[in-house]
């Protein structure tokens, strides 16, 4: 049984006002803060503000809110991209992050060698990836391309041979941001029965949309942030039905 | 810290298959579409190290053949130490898109870099044995101390690479600082001359230089054929412990926020 448990949740980031600070500056602050107090030249800006929650086996948890609430910042300190700045993340089973689908993916590769590549950085060991690689190469329809290196490619074929990769195994807890399908009109349909699939098998999905339909269609629940912070957690309808409310009064 | 290092270790471990992967990206990638392909990684540094012998022993006016065994000997592992330090330090700006998209051990990055170019180093090596014996070189059973000389040198600079990975993120100037740093120490580490030949005010920086038995260990068994002595193998495999030592401190402490500064 896969859980998820996240206890009073903050992750910071320091907003620099210049560049990375030099050698140069670095020095002239510890010679400054000798005789001062220095004022750093950044300020801090909490991404996620203490925020809890649990997540059980079976939930399908939708997280809405405003640009900058902090949603894609909560997933990523789900994924441990981010280190939590205070609070605990504690996450168990095997967890797919698909964030960005096709980051790892080396333009002068071939795509055969991409999946490869790719797998090996998604956590499938070698085996995992022969066993799959067939598989990925025809959901992807690239079995004439896969020997080209995918700078070559299309942004379509591009998207359907990452899209096959990164669904390829069934996770445990599946985390989306934005539900992702790029192609033509008959390889969306497929990717979206293939990913409605995933989310089936998977124990936990969370996902992130601004999209309130495909919302209240996958989801039993929804987490709603408002700059970083939690507003409200509940069932779909009652905490979309809020949320829409408000964003109509403005 | 114990635990710590041990998850450390466990994370490498579990990773170990994108290391291969980032491995193989690297000695594979540079050279795709290339005719020669990856026997540039040989001819590159053979040739560089050929220009310098017939230079430098005009210069000196030593005999090309010795000289250019003595050059090699100290080449090779002063190549390894300063690519590992320099390549190290950009390894996670390298790899930024990455690092932002999905969990990995950062580890994984400095150290693909420095098996790589291990690998790039033995390969080099074995090409130039090949002409020292040519040259006329000796050969001798201190030869197989080698593979003990590489695995002291693989982790003294692996160590101070972890270091540069980290410090550089947070300085970026340093990546050019270290390109210079690395061109003064090359000056100053007795690879075009006997360590003896650096006599008055500046003998003493190498006494202080912690690569100078890096170089012995390689040069004796090569040039000398004999063991390196027991002063130069006690002090690197001293530096070699205490840079790993140091350079796990920092990386341990530092990596979870370089995806903050990236």
């Amino acid at each position: 049984m896969s859980s998820i448990q996240i206890e009073n949740l903050s992750v910071k980031f320091r907003l620099y006002h210049d560049n990375s600070p030099s050698l140069k500056d670095y020095f002239a602050s510890i010679f400054k803060s000798l005789r001062k107090q220095s004022q750093g030249s950044y300020s801090d800006f909490w991404a996620v503000n203490d925020a809890s929650f649990e997540v059980k086996a079976g939930d399908r948890l939708g997280i809405i809110g405003h640009n900058g609430a902090g949603k894609s910042t909560l997933l990523k300190a789900l994924c441990r991209i981010y280190e939590p700045s205070s609070g605990q993340v504690s996450v168990e089973g095997r967890i797919a992050p698909l964030l960005e689908i096709g980051a790892g993916f080396h333009p002068e590769f071939t795509g055969r060698e991409n999946i490869y590549l790719n797998g090996a950085i998604l956590g499938y060991s070698k085996q995992e990836i022969r066993g799959i690689e067939f598989e990925v190469i025809a959901f992807a329809e690239l079995e004439e391309f896969i020997d080209t290196p995918v700078k070559y490619y299309s942004t379509g074929m591009y998207m359907r041979l990452a899209f096959s990769l990164a669904t390829a195994m069934h996770p445990d807890i599946l985390i989306l941001d934005e539900i992702f399908a790029g192609g033509d009109a008959s390889f969306m349909k497929k990717a979206k029965a293939r990913m409605h699939d995933l989310i089936d098998k998977s124990n936990i999905m969370i996902m992130v949309s601004h999209d309130s339909e495909l919302i209240r269609s996958l989801c039993n629940r929804i987490i709603w942030m408002d700059h970083g912070k939690v507003v409200a957690d509940g069932p779909v309808n009652e905490i979309m039905d809020r949320y829409l409310a408000e964003r109509e009064n403005g | 810290m114990k635990s710590n290092t041990f998850s450390f270790l466990k994370e490498l471990y579990d990773g170990r298959n994108i290391l291969s992967q980032l491995v193989s990206q690297q000695l594979i990638l540079r050279y795709r579409r290339t005719t020669l392909g990856y026997l540039w990684s040989l001819i590159s540094p053979l040739m560089m190290m050929s220009v310098m012998a017939v230079v430098f022993a005009t210069l000196f006016q030593k005999d090309l053949k010795t000289f250019a065994v003595f050059l090699f000997a100290g080449m090779i592992p002063w190549n390894f130490f300063s690519s590992v330090l320099t390549q190290s330090g950009i390894s996670f700006i390298n790899n930024e898109g990455l690092i932002k998209k999905i969990y990995l051990p950062k580890a994984i990055f400095p150290l693909s870099i420095a098996c790589a170019l291990l690998i790039d180093s033995a390969l080099a090596f074995l090409a130039l044995f090949a002409i020292i014996l040519v040259l006329g070189g000796s050969l001798s059973w201190a030869i197989l101390f080698i593979p003990v000389a590489y695995v002291m040198l693989f982790f003294f600079s692996l160590g101070l690479g972890l270091i540069m990975s980290i410090t550089t993120v947070f300085f970026r100037d340093l990546q050019y600082v270290i390109a210079i740093v690395m061109q003064a120490l090359f000056f100053l580490t007795p690879i075009l001359y006997k360590p003896s030949a650096l006599t008055g005010k500046v003998a003493w920086l190498i006494d202080l230089n912690p690569v100078v038995p890096f170089i012995e260990l390689f040069r004796a068994p090569l040039f000398l054929g004999t063991l390196p002595s027991s002063n130069s193998m006690m002090l690197a495999a001293l530096y070699s412990v205490f840079s790993m030592a140091v350079g796990l401190f920092v990386f341990l402490r530092n990596e979870k926020k370089i995806v903050f500064r990236l």
